[in-house]
């Protein structure tokens, strides 16, 4: 009778170790995040059916408030936590994002400042000979106004000099793609471009040059240790530790596994390195 | 007797099926197009819409004027007409009139060719040598109003070199006797009578023409430069309305994608307009001729 129990009480507990993740979940944040959050959520709703989630791209900012406030049990964000956010609010980073500024090969110059490449994207300089380079008129090669990539060179670059308000010079070759930008700026003398740094080798095969920023080089090990400056890490944040069996710890495991990380990838971001 | 009435009937209501099933395309296409455009409205005036030239949908306070994308639109595909025009009524009187069998059968094909080539290849071939081309000639960065003229022109020639050969060849035959039997010499039967003749068909090769050009998108696209500014010159960039479709719709979010497809009721009326003026012109050119004739 005894034994009989016993074997019950550990078939429930294996059961509930093993418990299906079930119910529906918002989760909410950093736009930049959301194109790994929507694939991710897609595979991950395949792997476990008793679940439903979505994830709203409503800035890291207003993700990470509403975390908070209980609104939502796990938030996206491209921003670093401060402080105060840090005393509450546990981030775990999921992939790392850096851009690479690129120009054609012609453009006679291999080292620029973060200041001097914010006055080129807002206008303010025209000509390479006012950043060290030859007497050349620049051609800016922008991204459309809704990428993310877009956005994000704003703000790490342009936004300290220039403001929240993104204000690039309108007079820019728009190019839809990371790609575009790579054939554009290898095809077009004297343009300059930015692109996510995994595609950085495309513009180089293609005839162009990645450029140093503040003299360092666009390096995996570089953003990692922070040097590189165009870059920043993504997180998926909780409140308080992810607890173990719960939906959040569950997604954001997915999403540090290989498969999460080829999804990483393949948005164009950099993986997180493994230690 | 009865069963073939039966069947008369029957292939008659399948064929008007048919018809009803196009004229279904257009109406649902302009319905839909109309339904999820005109909204944008509510929020932006049709004048700001229309007249403003500031396109910041994304911004903070988010700007839909697409002023710069109808003059684009308007500027490349008259430079291109400018450019295709007489090219093309050349080579269609070359081949209708002038040219030996051998030949006129050599650059008929390679007409029809360049006809059916997809116009992402037009956009490489405009990435790889217009656009060099015309930074050598025009200068700036290669990408602009010059290189999407040239593709595009490129892109009309054929329909307004078949459209003219055939147009030509639908001369009657008495025209051209009578005229050289005055006297007249081939040149000036060609300019002053064939042409003049075959001038209705022309034009609707010339409508023809205008339509692919304002419609096409990936060519453009590829070497327009794509920047959202009043077109500066032949250097300066350009984005045309379908570029602006294309360009933000992948991402394009709320109000945003509205604007789309507002843009896209901008484009559809645009095309409307130019084909009933043109209509009416040619009925008109029409009439004359033949009063001039009964006169």
């Amino acid at each position: 009778m005894k034994k009989t129990a016993l074997i019950a009480l550990s078939l429930i507990l294996a059961a509930s170790a093993f418990a299906q993740l079930k119910g529906t979940y918002t989760f909410s944040g950093s736009t930049t995040v959301a194109p790994i959050a929507y694939a991710a959520i897609e595979q991950f709703q395949k792997e476990n059916p008793g679940v439903k989630i979505s994830y709203e791209g409503v800035g890291s900012g207003a993700g990470l408030k509403a975390l908070a406030a209980d609104q939502v049990t796990l938030a996206g964000s491209s921003a670093e936590l401060s402080a105060d956010q840090l005393k509450t609010l546990v981030p775990t980073v999921i992939a790392l994002d850096g851009l690479t500024p690129v120009v054609n090969k012609n453009v006679k110059l291999s080292n620029i400042s973060m200041e001097n490449l914010a006055a080129i994207f807002t206008g303010k300089i025209t000509n390479w000979k006012d950043v060290g380079g030859q007497d050349m008129k620049i051609v800016v090669v922008n991204r459309d106004e809704s990428s993310g990539t877009y956005i994000a060179f704003w703000e790490i670059v342009c936004q300290k000099a220039y403001g929240k308000a993104i204000a690039y010079t309108k007079d820019a070759i728009v190019a839809k793609e990371n790609g575009e930008v790579a054939a554009k700026v290898a095809s077009t003398p004297g343009s300059i471009g930015y692109v996510g740094m995994a595609f950085a080798e495309e513009v180089i095969k293609a005839g162009g040059r990645s450029l140093l920023v503040n003299g360092v080089k666009d390096t995996i090990p570089n953003v990692v240790n922070k040097t590189w400056p165009i870059s920043r890490k993504l997180y998926l944040v909780t409140k308080s530790a992810p607890v173990a069996g719960s939906v959040e710890k569950a997604f954001i495991d997915f999403v540090l596994s290989a498969k999460g990380q080829a999804i990483v990838k393949s948005a164009d971001f950099i993986p997180v390195p493994k230690n | 007797m009865k069963r073939r009435k039966f069947w008369e009937k029957g292939a008659e209501g399948v064929l008007l099926a048919c018809a009803l099933l196009s004229v279904l395309a257009v109406i649902l296409i302009t319905v839909f197009l109309f339904a999820r455009g005109l909204p944008l409205f509510a929020k932006v005036p049709l004048t700001e819409f229309l007249f403003s030239s500031r396109w910041e949908p994304t911004a903070e306070e988010p700007h839909f004027g697409i002023l710069a994308f109808i003059s684009g639109s308007v500027v490349v595909t008259g430079l291109a007409l400018l450019i295709a025009l007489p090219t093309g009524l050349a080579v269609g009187i070359y081949l209708a009139e002038l040219s030996g069998k051998r030949t006129s059968r050599a650059i008929r094909s390679a007409v029809e060719l360049l006809a059916g080539i997809p116009s992402v290849i037009y956009g490489l071939f405009g990435i790889a040598l217009v656009s060099t081309a015309s930074r050598a000639i025009f200068g700036g960065s290669g990408y602009g109003l010059g290189s999407a003229a040239i593709v595009l022109a490129i892109m009309t020639l054929p329909t307004i070199v078949n459209v003219t050969e055939v147009s030509l060849r639908a001369v009657p035959r008495e025209l051209k006797e009578g005229s050289l039997a005055l006297g007249a010499t081939q040149w000036q039967t060609i300019v002053r009578v064939q042409v003049p003749a075959a001038r209705s068909g022309i034009i609707a090769g010339a409508v023809l023409g205008m339509g692919r050009a304002i419609g096409e998108t990936m060519a453009v696209l590829m070497v327009g430069g794509n920047a959202p500014i009043m077109p500066k010159g032949l250097d300066g960039m350009i984005r045309t309305l379908t570029m602006n479709i294309i360009t933000d719709m992948s991402y394009a979010r709320d109000d945003h994608l509205t604007s789309l497809f507002t843009t896209g009721i901008a484009l559809f009326v645009f095309i409307l307009a130019l084909n009933i003026t043109v209509q009416a012109a040619l009925k008109r050119s029409l009439a004359g001729t033949e009063g001039a004739a009964l006169g």
